[in-house]
């Protein structure tokens, strides 16, 4: 019995037997299990209530100049809502900065003298608002709240000659998220972004790990090839993602209500690629660090911090300089969010996000690729 | 002479700045990348939404209605990237994700308009991104708004006729005495920030996440390497006290780490224009109170695991909460109250403000005497718990 038919199928049994091999390392070792299956769903739920835009209860300081019934109820507008607390009044804007200073207000709001005056003459009133910029993002949103209710305030007990009808009106319609739950937008990036972390982790040590305790050697005396190694050493790890992939699905829609709209079957498509990618991506820097310290530096380097800055998942890549934003087209953790973005919540399928699932899969076997290239079965 | 524990010290510091500075990957890890990962994420971090990519449907066709969009296009937030006369291609454009928003103006839009009626226009924004859908929502909501103050304000000075400017104002229902109509505007005044510039405020973030990064796992893993390797139990051999031996080994990376914050203070103020306002004193104070805990808590992960791949798994598992619940990325103001205490905890929060006090907010050293007693306290009590767990594990 020769021929390619047998010679790809004692291949096949070679890629067994190894995966047979790292599947029993896996099960004897009850904490990759649970860093597989119980890790994203832990950090899924810290994460998806930790992580969020939709802030609350900014504090502001007010600064009442004005002394007068108006005044109060403007001080008194700004507590009636929900992202924005008068946490103290005080009468001077110095001791509202200091506050700022020690963190403990995020803007200070100032009545002026003569306030309630000038809108009973029919004026255009001035209120200010001293804003901590440190943190844009909150000053932002504090500036837009405040706005909001800065020009609902005609709703005062002043007089209000005239104003006409409106002339332009605007009808929006939000798609997709019409609550403009921040939630919606960062959890299933959270997704992507957890189980990136945990399928470098798993694979990042596994061939590290076998060059230090010597085991690589006893693996050379057989004759598999560097591909079935590699390929055997993915199998197992490629199916404890799924698991995982599953579970985090589940979480997302349970707990944070994100919804599944579009194509199931592409959604499996991208997710199985994904993990294959950032599996093959772990095992890459263990084959070439060939220890596990340097690995988990490199692991953690490459992966933690480049996915949560460039993939998309916080901030847009459209606003990044063109060079970062290649870095980020290669990067298959943005091709995943996007891909997660447009199937979850914008009921996409294969026909939107073909791209996306091209890009993740040229980057897993490239990495694939690569990774048996730069395995040496060679005792240096 | 000096005292004995001294010498030993010293000793213990060299053998282990000897064993970082022989591996050179690892001196490149430790000292080049977190610099240029700082400048690399310092251009990617951008929140600003302009140039919204918009589609636009004009049913209208008039010159009315031309000159509409074209003066709400015209404030950059956002931009034509599309135009279609079928409401199907621009759903479908908004499906995909090509475009964030449609811009509609209906049949009978100038009609209404010269009618005295009220123009309708439409928005369609994809709320995937609600701060981004928000803010071009609001875009158009503040075009209309002001053109209706204009047209109101015009009409009541009388200096264009209301017939000219398309509105039928009732003229006679406005008392012409008022010049204008009394209204409350918003004055904001930003303090240290004042263009709200995304990278000033997060690349200070970003140094203390580096900063973490670089520390815990090292730590975390590198005594748990020597009880691999057996060489932990050579140095027991010999008269140290453990105490010595933990602080001997941590001293070089306080050394590192301080050298990794410097290195960013400069990337930051000359790539990032990042001012330092406040006195830099408490800022190393700060960095040194931080990698002592950063720094214990790596010990104390390497105390509890018996190989390198638990101390890592370990790190890591620290590692993620204190990165995304620290207040760098989103702010800590959303958190629901049943997390507040995982953030009180979290040394990276407190150092993060201290960072951006003394760098943006001018912070002195009463302002964060707080932040800075609640990172030496984590500090201490961190260090002395890793000891004692380390000096039982050895007994």
């Amino acid at each position: 019995m020769t021929g390619p038919f047998t010679a790809l199928g004692h291949a096949l049994q070679r890629i067994a037997a190894m995966a047979a091999k790292e599947a029993a390392h896996i099960r004897r070792d009850p904490q990759t299990l649970a860093m597989a299956l119980a890790m994203p769903v832990a950090l899924l739920l810290l994460f998806g209530y930790g992580v969020t835009f939709d802030l609350e209860k900014l504090p502001v300081v007010a600064v009442d100049q004005d002394h007068t019934s108006v005044a109060r109820s403007m001080v008194r507008s700004f507590s009636a809502s929900r992202e924005l607390v008068i946490a103290a009044e005080l009468d001077s804007v110095e001791k509202g900065e200091a506050l700022m200073r020690e963190g403990r207000a995020v803007a200070v709001v100032v009545i002026p003298e003569g306030f309630s005056r000038a809108l009973a003459r029919g004026e255009r009133t001035q209120l200010q608002l001293v804003v901590d910029g440190a943190d844009a993002t909150t000053a932002l949103q504090t500036i837009n709240k405040a706005d909001a209710i800065a020009s609902t305030a005609l709703s005062l007990p002043v007089t209000t000659p005239g104003q006409g009808a409106a002339r332009l009106v605007v009808d929006t319609w939000t798609l997709y998220n019409p609550a403009g739950r921040s939630a919606l937008l960062l959890v299933p990036g959270l997704m992507a972004f957890i189980l990136a972390m945990v399928c470098v982790l798993l694979t990042a040590l596994t061939v590290a790990r076998e060059w230090e305790r010597g085991s690589m050697e006893q693996l050379f005396t057989t004759p598999i090839r560097r591909g079935e190694l590699i390929l055997g050493k993915l199998l197992p790890y490629v199916g404890l993602g799924i698991l995982g992939v599953l579970l985090v699905l589940a979480v997302g829609a349970w707990v944070f209500g994100v919804p599944i709209r579009g194509s199931l079957l592409t959604l499996a498509v991208a997710a199985l690629l994904f993990l294959i990618g950032m599996l093959a991506q772990g095992l890459f820097i263990s084959v070439i660090t060939k220890n596990q310290m340097v690995a988990t530096q490199v692991g953690t380097l490459t992966s933690m911090l480049p996915i949560q800055i460039l993939s998309g998942f916080i901030f847009p890549v459209a606003n990044m300089p063109v060079p970062l934003q290649v870095v980020a087209q290669v990067m298959p953790a943005t091709h995943f969010i996007a891909a997660l973005r447009g199937i979850l919540l914008r009921g996409n399928g294969l026909r939107e996000q073909w791209q996306h699932l091209l890009a993740l899969a040229a980057f897993a076997l490239v990495m694939v690729v690569i990774t048996s290239a730069k395995f040496r079965r060679r005792l240096d | 002479m000096l005292p004995r524990w001294l010498i030993q010290l010293y000793a213990v510091a060299l053998k282990e700045v000897r064993h970082t500075v022989r591996d050179r990957r690892m001196m490149a890890l430790l000292l080049i990348a977190p610099a240029m990962q700082l400048g690399i994420f310092g251009l990617a971090v951008d929140f600003d939404v302009d140039r919204v990519p918009t589609v636009v449907v004009d049913h209208d066709q008039t010159t009315v209605s031309r000159q509409h969009l074209r003066r709400i296009l015209a404030d950059g937030t956002l931009v034509q990237r599309m135009v279609t006369a079928s409401d199907a291609a621009a759903e479908r454009a908004i499906d995909t994700g090509q475009m964030a928003a449609a811009l509609v103006v209906p049949r009978g839009f100038e009609r209404d308009l010269a009618r005295g009626k009220a123009g309708h226009l439409q928005v369609v924004v994809d709320g995937t991104d609600p701060n981004r859908g928000s803010i071009a929502a609001a875009a158009v909501a503040r075009y209309a708004r002001i053109e209706t103050r204009v047209a109101v304000q015009q009409a009541l000075r009388g200096k264009i006729s209301a017939a000219r400017i398309g509105l039928a104002l009732d003229a006679a229902a406005v008392p012409m005495a008022s010049p204008s109509f009394p209204d409350v505007v918003l004055l904001p005044r930003v303090l240290h920030n004042p263009r709200l510039a995304t990278s000033t405020y997060i690349v200070p973030g970003i140094t203390a996440l580096l900063l973490l990064v670089v520390t815990v796992i090292v730590t975390a893993m590198g005594l748990a390497r020597e009880r691999e390797t057996g060489t932990l139990e050579q140095v027991m051999v010999t008269p140290m006290s453990p105490l010595v031996l933990l602080i001997g080994k941590l001293l070089p990376y306080v050394g590192i780490g301080l050298f990794d914050f410097l290195l960013a203070l400069v990337v930051a103020t000359a790539g990032f224009d990042v001012p330092i306002r406040g006195p830099l004193s408490v800022a190393f104070l700060g960095t040194t109170a931080y990698l002592t805990c950063t720094l214990g808590i790596g010990l104390l992960i390497s105390t509890v695991s018996r190989t390198q791949q638990q101390a890592f798994i370990g790190g890591f598992l620290f590692l993620l909460p204190a990165l995304l619940l620290s207040g760098v990325m989103t702010p800590l103001w959303g958190i629901p109250s049943w997390l507040l205490p995982v953030t009180k905890i979290n040394p990276v929060k407190y150092y993060v403000e201290i960072v951006r006090g003394v760098l943006l907010k001018g912070s002195t050293f009463q302002d964060l005497s707080f932040h800075l007693g609640m990172l030496v306290a984590m500090g201490v009590l961190v260090l002395a718990f890793a000891a004692w767990r380390f000096q039982r594990s050895l007994a």
